[in-house]
């Protein structure tokens, strides 16, 4: 990491200043303005699309001034040049009337919907006003800084640092940080799939044919379509993965970790595991197995109402077909309070059948700094990490340190919701200030009543966003972002199995008056008198930062949008060992097996994979061993209630967004005909859904496709606030069902819970 | 020897995530309230567990003998020399014979021209520049191929030739060119 | 699975509305009035008076088409360009073709409706056309054969439109251009007597009156015969198009079709031959009858239309 001052900023910068075209200072939303042409940038420009946080690379052409039309960047190839229907619809979102192009601030009571526009100048001064008073009366940890990680969010976080709060937070806890936890517990680092090499792929409920993620998606569906690879589904739904699997089976919504369990039991008794992997590079093994002996298929059928046998014959299938094989970890890791073991025991199978670092398995991402090691020369630049010295340090503990056991969640970002009780219980100390960037918790975590009443207790709100969102109807402040197509960003990281980096690009003029979040927050910084913690003038002298000042590399970076260095390559994979010590002269030298299976280090204690974890033992006592834990998820009289992505929306964020709500406005919930018969509900009736928290109406859809103890709905729908004319009242809101819990040891929120059912 | 230009939508690809419907708006100023281009996810059919989704591509299917062109009294819907069937604009006036006449009812009025309007295989955007639809150009698993089927190097020729393939409606006559390649379940046993 | 592929409100199969279905009702009338009205010329050999029913058809034929094609011109989406339609046609195309019948028709129908009422034009302030009315006389023998000749076109041709398309299988069938020819026919009877009784104030015991009621007995066992093949067709082709029988059973248009079409348009006037004669012939119950008869066309061609175009294939 260099370290730099505004000395050396100043040097460096050979660029000119940031060019920011403000249209001229109209007031309101995009509907005030003018309808103008957009100004493109150029003529066809590759850039990073930010509709999900998959961030597929993207070419964007304007047509005609009135659309974008946007598709991939061919220079990506596992993203083949595609964009999915969000992505193509981004343009909808940069010119929708909704759309906020100036700061507000709220002039009625919270959540009125009382708003007066003002000027950047204004907005500043209320944010060092209130922040600085809090900072004063309280210290800095009274304010919580929370953002969805990526994109820009390094720069919000540089804002929380440089005020002093330690109370800085991401959506981890409330989607995919239990198998980030879980990963970093075995392994010491995150890993990555390789499906599309993989020949038998078991995945649990991962729906990448519904919540794409580009590389992912194409990968499996090519190993399915064209190399013949067999997918096995554990889904309470028949969603589209299910679907696509050669086998659904719908297990009982939160018991896949007995399936994982199962699967482990059976390779480890019948000896299907790779014996010499193990020996080779796992500790903990014993007690793993010592634990693993009780939970076979049959004690597994009981309780997730998948078939002993299938079990037994899919864990035989899932070996013979090792070690190109790959049971997936999943993403949104939320359906039981027991993710920790979930995802444990599913990285235990792999690692069982010894796919780590083998085509079709497990892998570790190959930066800069380990391939050029391998390779013996630069074949990538090393991405710099621009830092400032004399970053103040927070005194107070973080509201989520006080629980040892979330160690592991500190600084995988955080319980997000304990938020809410930092706010009305004041435990462990009160939150009076909450400072959002691209994040809805409104939406995104669960018990939306409990979250309403936090956000009406602070006593100062400010969220950055695109659009008055359901959370940030709620803020005193808003800070109008410009879109991802209209900002340019630092270079980011999208190493694989070789390194690569790419950038976010404008593609129009901005539009209004928005400012990209690194602006907004720099200029936050300024006015909180933190500007010797602000070096950098604009995005041109960070981006060379990052390219270590060579502008030619930086160049062909923003030329192509997207560059791969080198060939991908993993260790233990023989033909791909080989054909990188043929490219690379001087290239490490291979083990006796033609790997570079020696090269293989795990950062855990012990360096290599631990099944069991005495570290984790340490901090959260009972749980260094995976073990099953019984998590009673909803009443005997209730139904199961369980959420999904849908692949015309993301999460929370776009249901306002013009295209993509024509496409779809509602979430009808699922429902099997003999539930619906019991209960009197037809196809399209209006029903009432009641949680221990809250209550839903919506209209059933009957479908076979549902388990008969479960129902399902769409995620993301049903915002309340007037502001979403386009979404507001539409649907089903799944956050207010959903009571807030924490999962042990990785802090996440929980998205199954028991409803009741009636027609209305 | 003449085009064929002809689509084939790979049934077991396709995923009904409706990019190829975005990107078709995107390019082709498709207004709000109408479109092209849709993909219909029906279903499930069948007895759990063994259910399935049929992922219907709903367009015009470009038929080579178009009961649209053959109703239309001026003359407005034409088949162009490249044998796609297009409209001439201000030649229509909104008789909505054709509209009527198309057995798969993938004819619209635009609301902004007061023509009648449908998928054109992108003829006078990307077409004419030389690149494929923007369906094709877009969608994530390449379920669409598109491409002149006259040739016999073309990847659309050599995919009809290898895998099993419908089309819809073919008891009417209409020789559509859209063809569709049934998912693994259900439909046609490959 | 949810709709997440946007509105379908596009795709509904009735493309055609009312307004439509009005003008098919219009260009039968039209047809069959003329039809009528100089058939039974030629069959009283009469060639001295101008009979009220003739006179009715002088009037209905010109004016019931005119009032169809500004239906037709305000039914499409670009009203103001209708005159491409005239100097664009594809003869592959019904409409096309129709639209060359109207060209012709509706200017003869007019010319020999100025024939046919040359007495009557000074009385209605029209004297100055009694110039051109007599002009034409000299032609009328050649405008009447035209006018005849096109009417059966114009009386048949709005069946062939319509069961050209073959996506619906109710309406693609070979019977449909002999059902509106044969309703037009009787739709044209109904509104001479309607116009004749009322306009012409001709007595309700007139000749030719009588002679244009014993039309009507066979005209409607004809349409009944016509009907009836349809659904025949429907029922033995089988699969989608004997669905489309459903729309004899359910819905709104069920309701049409047994009601407006048989009930009024059938059975007032089949009911009112059981009456005495007396009763049969008085004014009031001739008018009756004629005006049932009107509406069982009218709500024909709805039936038609809309249940028609409700089934695809």
């Amino acid at each position: 990491m260099i370290k730099l001052d505004r000395r050396n900023f100043l040097k460096g910068a050979g660029a000119g200043s940031a060019t920011c075209a403000l249209a001229t200072m109209l007031p309101g939303s995009l509907a005030a303005l003018e309808k103008e042409p957009l100004k493109a940038v150029g003529k066809e420009v590759a850039s990073i699309c930010e509709m999900c946080s998959t961030r597929c690379p993207i070419s964007a052409r304007v047509v005609d001034g009135k659309n974008v039309f946007i598709s991939g960047n061919k220079e990506a190839k596992s993203f083949g040049g595609k964009v999915c229907a969000r992505g193509g619809a981004g343009h909808s979102l940069l010119y929708d009337p909704q759309r906020i192009v100036n700061p507000l601030k709220r002039v009625g009571e919270r959540g009125e919907g009382k708003w007066a526009e003002i000027s950047w100048d204004e907005a500043y001064e209320m944010m060092s006003t209130n922040l600085n008073r809090i900072k004063r009366e309280h210290g800095p940890e009274a304010v919580a800084f929370s953002s969805k990680k990526g994109s820009l969010s390094g720069h919000f976080f540089h804002l929380a640092k440089a005020f002093g709060s330690p109370n800085t937070f991401t959506h981890g806890s409330l989607c995919p940080g239990a198998y980030v936890i879980a990963a970093k517990s075995m392994f010491g680092t995150k890993l990555k799939r390789d499906l599309g090499n993989s020949k038998y792929i078991i995945n649990f409920g991962h729906n990448i044919y519904e919540g794409i993620n580009m590389s992912e998606t194409r990968g499996m569906m090519k190993a399915q379509s064209e190399r013949g690879a067999k997918l096995v589904v554990f889904e309470p739904r028949f969603s589209v993965v299910a679907d696509k699997a050669d086998e659904w089976h719908a297990v009982r919504p939160g018991t896949d970790v007995a399936v994982a369990l199962a699967l482990c039991h059976v390779l480890i008794t019948d000896k299907l595991y790779d014996q010499a992997f193990v020996e080779r590079y796992v500790v903990g093994f014993d007690a793993f197995a010592a634990e693993v002996k009780a939970y076979t298929p049959e004690w597994a059928e009981g309780i997730t109402d998948v078939k002993a046998k299938d079990i037994r014959r899919i864990a035989y299938e899932l070996a013979a077909a090792a070690p190109h094989a790959v049971v997936d970890f999943g993403h949104r890791a939320t359906f039981t309070t027991e993710e920790f073991d979930m995802r444990r025991a599913i990285f235990a199978a792999n690692v069982l059948i010894g796919n780590i670092e083998r085509k079709g398995g497990l892998y570790l991402g190959k930066k800069a700094k380990t391939y050029n090691k391998l390779a013996g020369e630069t074949v990538a630049p090393k991405l710099a990490k621009p830092g400032v010295e004399g970053m103040p340090k927070p005194t107070a503990k973080r509201i989520d340190q006080m629980d040892k056991q979330y160690t592991m969640v500190w600084k995988n970002g955080g319980v997000y919701q304990s938020i809410l009780a930092a706010t009305l219980e004041a435990k462990p100390y009160q939150l009076r200030g909450w400072v959002m960037s691209r994040t809805n918790p409104m939406q995104t975590m669960t018990d939306r009543a409990k979250v309403l009443e936090a956000l009406k207790k602070m006593e100062f709100v400010a969220v950055c966003d695109v659009y008055i969102s359901e959370t940030a109807a709620y803020a005193d402040l808003i800070l109008p972002e410009s879109t991802y197509l209209e900002r340019d960003e630092e270079i980011a990281d999208k190493s694989g199995k070789n390194p690569a980096y790419y950038v976010r690009q404008r593609v129009v003029e901005t539009i209004g008056n928005t400012k990209p979040s690194w602006q907004i927050f720099k200029e936050v910084g300024d006015a909180l008198g933190l500007s010797k913690f602000y070096p950098w003038e604009n995005m041109e002298t960070l981006q060379l930062a990052q390219m270590n000042r060579d502008g030619k590399a930086l160049r062909h970076i923003r030329e192509k949008g997207y560059v791969s260095y080198g060939k991908p390559l993993m260790l233990r994979e023989p033909s791909m060992v080989a054909k990188f010590i043929d490219t690379y002269a001087n290239a490490r030298t291979p083990d006796d097996d033609g790997t570079y299976a020696s090269a293989l280090k795990f950062k855990t204690p012990s360096g290599k994979i631990e099944l069991s974890s005495a570290a984790v033992e340490a901090f959260a006592p009972g749980r260094g061993v995976i073990q099953y834990r019984d998590a009673p998820l909803k009443r005997a009289d209730e139904l199961y209630f369980i959420q999904g992505k849908v692949a015309v929306h993301t999460n929370g964020a776009t249901h306002n967004v013009p295209i993509l709500a024509n496409l779809m406005a509602d979430n009808a919930v699922w429902i099997h005909p003999v539930t619906a018969g019991r209960l009197g509900i037809n196809h399209g009736d209006a029903i009432r859904l009641t949680s221990s928290v809250g209550s839903e109406t919506s209209y059933a859809m009957v479908t076979p496709g549902i388990r008969q103890d479960t129902v399902f709905a769409y995620m993301g729908f049903g915002s309340k606030n007037k502001e979403l004319i386009r979404a507001s009242g539409k649907g089903l809101h799944c956050g207010n069902l959903l009571p807030d819990s924490t999962a042990p040891v990785v802090g996440m929120n929980l998205h199954t819970t028991g409803v009741k059912v009636e027609k209305v | 020897m003449n085009k064929r230009y002809v689509m084939v939508h790979d049934e077991n690809k396709c995923i009904g995530c409706q990019a190829c419907n975005v990107a078709c708006r995107s390019e082709n100023g498709t207004p709000e309230g109408v479109t092209r281009l849709q993909v219909r996810v029906e279903g499930p059919f069948g007895d759990a567990p063994n259910l399935h989704f049929k992922y219907h591509r709903v367009s015009c299917q470009q038929c080579e003998d178009a009961p649209c062109v053959k109703v239309c009294p001026t003359g407005a819907a034409y088949v162009g020399e490249d044998g796609i069937v297009t409209i001439k604009e201000d030649k229509c006036v909104g008789c909505m014979y054709c509209v009527a006449a198309c057995p798969y009812k993938v004819r619209f009025v635009n609301p902004e021209t007061k023509a009648t309007d449908k998928c054109n295989f992108c003829k006078d955007t990307r077409l004419a520049r030389g690149e494929l639809p923007a369906c094709v150009t877009v969608c994530p698993t390449d379920a669409l191929t598109f491409g002149d089927a006259n040739e016999p190097d073309s990847e659309v020729a050599k995919l009809l030739n290898t895998k099993p393939s419908y089309q819809d409606k073919t008891h009417l006559g209409t020789k559509p060119r859209v063809y569709r390649i049934p998912t693994k379940r259900g439909g046609i046993e490959s | 699975m949810n709709n997440i592929w946007g509105d379908m409100a596009q795709y509904d199969p009735v493309t055609w509305n009312w307004v439509i279905a009005v003008y098919l009702f219009m260009a039968g009338l039209s047809a069959g009035s003329v039809l009528i009205g100089i058939g039974m010329r030629w069959y009283s050999k009469d060639n001295k008076t101008e009979s009220p029913i003739l006179k009715a058809a002088a009037i209905v034929g010109p004016v019931a088409i005119s009032l169809g094609l500004a239906c037709l011109v305000f039914d499409l989406t670009k009203p103001f360009h209708f005159w491409l339609i005239l100097i664009n046609y594809n003869f592959q195309s019904v409409m096309a073709i129709g639209v060359l019948a109207l060209l012709a028709y509706s200017p003869l129908g007019i010319a020999y409706g100025l024939i046919v009422l040359r007495d009557e034009l000074p009385k209605w302030g029209l004297g100055f056309l009694s110039p051109v009315a007599e002009m034409l006389l000299g032609w009328r023998k050649a405008i009447e054969v035209l006018l005849f000749i096109l009417a059966i076109g114009v009386g048949a041709y709005t069946g062939f439109l319509i069961s050209a398309m073959n996506a619906y299988p109710m309406l693609n069938t070979a019977v449909l251009p002999a059902l509106f020819l044969v309703s037009g026919l009787s739709a044209g009877a109904a509104a001479n007597s309607v116009v004749a009784l009322l306009m012409f104030k001709v007595d309700s015991h007139d000749n030719e009156l009588s002679r244009m009621h014993a039309l009507e007995l066979p005209v409607m066992a004809t349409e009944i015969m016509f009907l009836f093949m349809l659904f025949c067709a429907l029922y033995f082709k089988g699969g989608a198009a004997a669905l489309a029988l459903a729309s004899l059973t359910t819905g709104v248009w069920a309701g049409v079709f047994w009601i407006g079409v048989v009930g009024i348009g059938f059975g007032v006037p089949l009911v009112s031959m059981l009456m005495p004669a007396a009763t049969r012939h008085t004014r009031g119950a001739m008018l009756m009858v004629a005006c049932s008869g009107l509406t069982g066309v009218l709500a024909l061609r709805h039936f038609i239309l809309y249940a028609g175009q409700s089934y695809i294939y």
